[in-house]
């Protein structure tokens, strides 16, 4: 009876979780006001991930290419961004922040992006677009290290470091809320503002669900601005709520500019949760109110009806995003559930230090895997090959295949869902969160019973 | 020169020389915009890369084969489950797809190693595929791996299976196009000619340029197996690996999208003398023509004729249903490359649709210029669009819809213009008769969409009606209808399912008795 860390022994990919860096410091971009990225690469890395998002979303999201072509692999490419630069700002009147994001063909051929940055704001921008309030900012995302979440990290840490400015200390907290959904940002901005705490959500995307207007041309787009940027060296504090997508960027705020940071529990499940909130009020001072004891007690109330009854020892299999599988972990936990194989789709060396995956190694008390670096292959051919037998499945969509194939019910959570409609509309964090996960793996189970004929007639008389 | 000049692209004075407008009595010399150049940096067009042109568009589709790409995982995990080209594999080809995963401690020491024992391990992981694909990226290109001298290592101490290496790096051209030439040429070069295909026909072909979206290749398969026809390969959508090595004993090469694989069946002509036929799977007079065609090359008109007297006698009433109320409509066809000429004649000749503009992400200037004769008179032509240029042209022209792709369509949605997915089609396939119908119900029902006229009205401002609880897509599109078509019981509305394909797997076809090929046929 154990939980094994351990990292995938084959070299290679059968069919991946993740994608990689530049993927995630594109979805930051869109999170930034008034900012189109540039991709310094070929023209997939960018009209992939434009797609990724589109298929997620349902929505658009304008990201440029460099467009490097066989002339730009051999001779260098930066005169492509010198253009790109150029064309975007004097097509787009209203962009003012332009990551420069760098992919793996142009990290090996060595584009000193942080040079032609310089010169660009020595001549481009202090010559042809003077007086215009532009920021270029180098973002190095080699494919190669990493993946889209260290992407994401890596690119927020860009953003923090080019704008934060020490002024006048404020009341603000900083909320990193890492790579969500619009449904998670709601659920966290309601709870901000039940205790009435005054804070910066940092890459801000909860209008991405962009309405059909009746006139004119409604997209969605990021909230976070160039002043929210700049005030977070005089926030009281950040809590980050995925340590892995964000978490870089807290540390330098507090490094740099003494802004103290809490690397909260991801705050999925009631538990985490209560952490998240207790984590505000220590930093705020600002007490727990009664709204949120009531919020709590529904889900709580919610999740009674289920928990024991039907979720109870329930194997579960969970693949996708770090900080997010561990949350979930810990929620099935709660539930009475048993999260017998947690997949993190990348080779992070930190996972190991991971203080809560050090609680799931030494509280366990049944077999449980945790596999690093790992692709869906580590699923399926345990479920395929080697006896492995599961009740269901939380992760995105990439892994749909394996739950028909093997008639394994699935709950689609994380990033992408491009199979079910809407699901971005839904917290997975907070009370809210906990509740609407309680019942959506419940739901799945019910409509797995009834599609087997298994034991469906339990529901009779729930 | 009627160049057309956006508002949007003023700033860049080199985009004018890549859109025009047909004018009257226009010659193609004239009204040609330029085509398949470099990119313009920053401008946000809508092109891919070389990779994915060779990988995703024509290398997957193959359904027996592991399909590896050597590089960083990026580029396999967003070409993967974007496309909807099926098999009759169990859609393994769209189930599973393997990276190499190369990490930075390969780019500096070579990731040759590292690959070889990816290849091993697919093999294993997958005992019964004995073929495999393996597609170069920016990254082992820049490194400069060689794979081709891992692959015949692995081969050697394999012998069971074989190895295609494709070298087509993202950056290697303007577009995916560049990645359709490349692998058209490492096919043929090094795979056609390696397998010795069992003739059963007199009439042999390739199906080149098919990628089976959504079926479109099983029902242009059933035509031909009605008419006797022995297909070697399709190339390559439901294509078997060493089908297509066996390509050169063809008698002809049937040819649907050029501009992704003329280039093999031009290889293939010069090569092997097989002539090359480009035929239009899409639309009712075209796709007869089409067929008639292939049946005066064999000898066998009656038989391509027998076809679509059947087909048409089924399916036209209900095409002419959709066409009564589609008449005049004005739609922007925004495809890739090739259904820009594919379509363009093709909507306007069953459909009566007006193309108001076509674009091409990475056709050449032949795509423009077949594509631009093919359509009327005043049609706005744009080579690789860029997003504001698209919504200028929306802004300008007001389409009722717009052929495009998923991303694109979802700008559309937000100017209030309906889309259909022009790659991955809505409710396909839209190849053969029956297929043609089911493009014009989904063009019909995004047009008519009863929700769709909503989004128009400002309930904060404007004044609309309270009176009704629902509109029905009839209520909209058979108001100016006259009576007569209106009580035509001979015009119906689509009739097929929700699947047109699955019920060609069980059917029989006629045997033809075989002049030259009796033995083959045991």
């Amino acid at each position: 009876m154990s939980c094994q860390l351990k990292v995938k022994e084959r070299d290679g990919v059968i069919n991946p979780i993740f994608t990689c860096q530049p993927a995630g410091a594109q979805f930051a971009s869109i999170g930034v006001k008034d900012c189109i990225g540039i991709v310094h690469g070929g023209q997939g890395c960018v009209m992939f991930v434009r797609l990724l998002i589109s298929q997620h979303f349902k929505e658009s999201f304008e990201i440029a290419s460099s467009s490097v072509h066989e002339d730009g692999a051999v001779f260098g490419a930066t005169n492509r961004v010198e253009e790109a630069v150029d064309v975007l700002l004097s097509r787009y009147p209203d962009v003012k922040v332009i990551p420069i994001i760098t992919t793996c063909s142009t990290e090996i051929i060595g584009d000193d992006i942080d040079g032609v940055i310089n010169k660009l704001e020595d001549e481009l921008l202090a010559e042809k677009f003077a007086g215009r309030e532009v920021h270029l900012v180098p973002v190095h995302t080699p494919s190669f290290v990493g993946s889209m979440i260290s992407g994401y990290d890596v690119a927020v840490l860009a953003f923090v470091k080019k704008f934060a400015k020490k002024s006048e200390p404020t009341d603000k907290i900083n909320v990193i809320t890492g790579w969500v959904n619009p449904g998670d940002v709601t659920e966290i901005k309601s709870i901000l503002k039940d205790m009435d705490i005054d804070a910066t959500v940092l890459f801000e995307i909860e209008s991405f669900d962009a309405p059909i207007m009746p006139t004119g041309n409604s997209v969605g787009h990021g909230e976070t601005t160039i002043q929210d940027l700049q005030g977070t060296a005089n926030a009281k504090g950040t809590i980050v709520l995925n340590r892995y997508e964000g978490g870089k960027a807290a540390t330098f705020l507090e490094k740099k500019f003494k802004v103290p940071s809490v690397v909260s529990q991801t705050p999925i499940g009631i538990r985490n949760t209560d952490s998240f909130v207790h984590n505000l009020k220590e930093m705020t001072g600002k007490p727990i109110p009664e709204s949120l004891v009531y919020k709590r007690g529904v889900a709580l109330d919610a999740i009674a009806d289920i928990s024991h009854m039907f979720l109870a020892e329930k194997r579960v299999a969970i693949y996708g995003a770090p900080d997010m599988v561990i949350g979930l972990a810990e929620f099935c936990l709660d539930l009475e559930m048993k999260p017998v194989l947690l997949l993190l789709g990348d080779d992070n060396g930190g996972y190991a230090k991971d203080p809560r995956i050090k609680a799931l190694q030494e509280n366990v008390d049944y077999d449980m895997e945790i596999v690093t670096n790992a692709d869906f292959w580590e699923l399926e051919n345990r479920i395929k090959n080697e006896g492995l037998e599961l009740d269901l499945i939380l992760g995105h969509s990439k892994g749909r295949f394996i739950s028909m194939e093997y008639n394994i019910p699935m709950v689609r959570v994380g990033f992408p869902t491009f199979d079910r409609a809407g699901l971005y509309n839904y917290p997975i964090v907070g009370y809210g969160g906990a509740k609407w996960l309680a019942e959506q793996m419940a739901n799945a189970l019910f409509t797995d019973m009834e599609y087997k004929k298994n034991k469906e007639w339990l529901l009779n008389v729930w | 020169m009627p160049l057309h000049e956006f508002d949007c692209s003023k700033v860049i004075p080199e985009r004018k020389q890549h859109a025009v407008v047909k004018g009257r009595e226009e010659d193609l010399t004239s009204c040609l915009p330029k085509g398949y150049l470099n990119t313009i940096p920053g401008s946000i067009s809508e092109r891919g890369c070389a990779y994915c042109g060779a990988k995703h568009v024509i290398g997957t589709p193959m359904k027996d084969v592991i399909h590896i790409s050597h590089g960083p995982v990026g580029c396999t995990y967003d070409t993967w489950q974007t496309k909807r080209y099926l098999s009759d594999n169990n859609n393994f080809q769209l189930k599973y797809t393997f990276a190499s995963d190369v990490k930075e401690k390969h780019i500096v020491f070579g990731a040759d190693k590292l690959l070889k024992s990816n290849i091993i391990d697919a093999f294993k992981a997958f005992p019964d595929i004995k073929r495999m694909t393996v597609y170069q990226t920016c990254a082992t290109a820049l490194i400069g791996d060689d794979i081709e001298a891992i692959c015949d290592d692995v081969m050697e101490e394999m012998p069971d299976v074989d190895i295609f290496v494709c070298n087509s790096p993202g950056f290697a051209g303007p577009s995916q196009s560049a990645g359709h030439h490349k692998i058209n040429i490492a096919w043929v070069n090094n795979k056609v000619g390696t397998v010795e295909p069992e003739i059963t026909s007199d009439y042999v072909i390739n199906y080149v340029g098919e990628y089976n979206i959504q079926g479109d290749q099983e029902i242009m398969q059933d035509y031909f197996k009605r008419m006797g026809i022995q297909i070697l390969s399709t190339f390559t959508g439901n294509g078997s690996y060493d089908d297509l090595r066996g390509m050169h004993r063809a008698h002809l090469n049937v040819l649907e999208c050029a501009r992704s694989a003329e280039y093999i069946c031009d290889e293939l002509r010069a090569r092997y003398g097989i002539p090359r036929m480009d035929i239009d799977g899409f639309g009712f007079k075209a796709l007869a023509g089409s067929l008639k065609k292939i049946g005066l090359f064999f000898g066998i008109e009656d038989r391509a004729q027998a076809i679509i007297d059947e087909e048409v006698a089924r399916w036209q009433p209900e095409l002419d249903w959709y066409k009564e109320r589609l008449k005049g409509k004005k739609l922007c066809l925004w495809p890739g490359g090739s259904k820009l000429w594919h379509w363009a004649h093709t909507l306007e000749e069953d459909l009566g649709i007006r193309i108001v503009s076509v674009y091409t992400k990475f056709g050449h200037q032949g795509d423009m210029e077949k594509g631009i004769s093919r359509c009327s008179e005043g049609a706005l032509a744009i080579d690789d669009p860029n997003e504001l240029e698209t919504l200028e042209v929306m802004e300008k022209l007001k389409p009722d819809l717009i052929l495009t792709g998923k991303r694109p369509g979802e700008v559309a949605k937000k100017v209030r213009v309906p889309y259909l997915n022009a790659h991955a089609y809505h409710n396909g396939p839209y190849k053969g008769f029956e297929g043609w119908v089911r493009f014009a119900r989904d063009i019909y029902n995004a047009i008519y969409s009863p929700l769709h006229q909503l989004a128009f009205t400002d309930i904060s401002k404007d004044d609309f009606a309270t009176d009704k609880g629902f509109m029905t897509r009839r209520m909209i599109s058979d108001v100016d209808l006259d009576d007569e078509v209106k009580n035509n019981t001979e015009l119906r509305e689509y009739t097929g399912g929700f699947d047109s394909v699955s019920k060609l797997h069980d059917r029989e076809y006629p045997e033809f008795e075989s002049q030259s090929a009796p033995a083959a046929a045991e």
